[in-house]
């Protein structure tokens, strides 16, 4: 697979991202089990004519779509591939609700168009008028790797510049459902890599990323590689794989500057990563984000894009750091996702 | 007929999710699609709903459509004309 070269970031999360500053100087803690997204005022990307019928989801993902865009200042993509867990579930929800409501009466198109997966694809191919390869990937904790993963295919098949994200909402009723279930648990004192309880604070949010094939002047970052790895039976399975991805980039665990994983809080679902923490604090700075963004299916679009951040500025900020590894540079981040201790995923992303 | 109007006008703003707009901005004579609200073949299909939801009334012919949707008035006079006001 080719590389894939950051040439725009647009991100919508729980954290200040939107306005593409520094926002590990001005971390927003959480405080209750549902880190909600701070969204920006939409009226500077989106027309108020789209904007009434879109639901958060939408909002968030062509509104990071259009940051990356602009930032990279592209007017036009090669292909958008896009990666969600639930997809419009705003929109699905209303919809259901009204078939409810008004007994299978009255039922009005909106949100049943806006319900669906690609809707966030589909509208910012309708805005660009790209008429070229869309395609959303609705693979649980895959999602947004397999939009990657698909972008990087693209590349050797010729395409210049395609746009990537990964976008996640969630209802009050939805947060609500998870937390009746006892999926989730308030944030404490204790760091995520360390707790000993079920449990996660959820996130959502949405980030975009302007890729191309060959480096631009507008380049940020390399995204070096992917690789996804389901049900691993146990750490040293993750140990495997990870030396072995590292190898097919000419890399060795002592060439990455920072190992950023996605402890989630929930001590069964992190059982695996915690094992092989002690090994790599040993060798390598070891970061984590989750407490940042919180859990959810395309957690690791976040972790790419704080990645990115952080091999722009060349610094790795003391809120993620988990141990202190005097270091040079920050030259690759190896970012180390799980979800639910199901879909596990190394993310490769270098300066350029 | 204008407090029918003035509730139409209510009535298509959120249904129509049209958050900028406020009953006032509305001229009840200017055209609903195209020029003056701005209007789509999607918010047609809400005004269809509106219309079977808000007054029972039920277009068969979605010729008709047309003529109904051509301003406020024409949907008030519409529902008026169909007694169901």
């Amino acid at each position: 697979m080719n590389k894939a070269y950051i040439n725009g970031t647009g991100c919508i999360s729980p954290q200040h991202t939107a306005d593409d500053a520094w926002f590990f100087d001005r971390i927003v803690a959480p405080d209750t089990d549902f880190m909600q997204a701070i969204e920006p005022s939409y009226k500077e990307y989106i027309s108020p004519n789209l904007l009434r019928r879109m639901g958060r989801a939408i909002k968030m993902g062509v509104a990071s779509a259009n940051m990356a865009l602009q930032q990279a200042q592209l007017t036009a993509v090669d292909a958008i591939a896009t990666g969600t867990g639930l997809g419009c579930f705003e929109d699905s929800e209303r919809f259901l609700m009204a078939m409810l409501n008004n007994e299978e009466q009255f039922l009005t198109p909106t949100s049943f168009i806006q319900s669906t997966h690609n809707t966030v694809g589909s509208q910012i191919a309708l805005i660009l008028k790209c008429h070229d390869y869309n395609f959303t990937y609705v693979h649980r904790g895959f999602s947004f790797e397999s939009a990657l993963m698909d972008a990087m295919m693209w590349f050797s098949e010729g395409k210049e510049t395609i746009l990537i994200g990964g976008i996640e909402e969630h209802t009050p009723c939805y947060v609500e459902l998870n937390r009746n279930a006892g999926k989730l648990k308030n944030p404490g004192n204790i760091p995520l890599w360390k707790q000993h309880t079920t449990g996660y604070q959820i996130g959502e949010g949405g980030a975009f990323f302007a890729v191309s094939q060959h480096k631009t002047i507008h380049s940020r970052s390399v995204i070096e590689g992917v690789n996804t790895l389901y049900k691993p039976e146990t750490p040293g399975d993750i140990m495997k794989k990870m030396h072995a991805f590292l190898e097919r980039h000419a890399l060795a665990l002592q060439d990455i500057s920072l190992v950023l994983m996605g402890f989630s809080g929930h001590s069964l679902h992190d059982k695996k990563l915690q094992e092989i923490l002690p090994d790599l604090c040993e060798t390598n700075q070891v970061g984590h984000y989750k407490h940042l963004c919180g859990e959810y299916h395309t957690a690791s679009a976040f972790a790419t894009f704080a990645a990115n951040r952080m091999i722009e500025k060349q610094e790795i900020p003391e809120i993620v750091k988990i141990n202190h590894k005097p270091g040079e540079g920050v030259k690759h981040i190896l970012i180390i996702n799980q979800y639910l201790d199901i879909n596990y995923s190394f993310i490769l992303v270098g300066q350029c | 007929m204008d407090a029918l109007i003035e509730k139409l006008k209510t009535q298509i703003i959120e249904q129509l999710n049209l958050a900028e707009v406020k009953p006032a901005d509305i001229n009840p004579d200017a055209p609903l699609f195209g020029d003056g609200l701005g209007l789509d073949s999607i918010d047609a299909l809400e005004l269809i709903v509106l219309l079977e939801k808000h007054y029972g009334i039920k277009i068969q012919d979605p010729k008709d459509g047309k003529t109904i949707f051509q301003s406020v008035r024409t949907m008030a006079e519409y529902i008026k004309s169909q007694g169901k006001s």
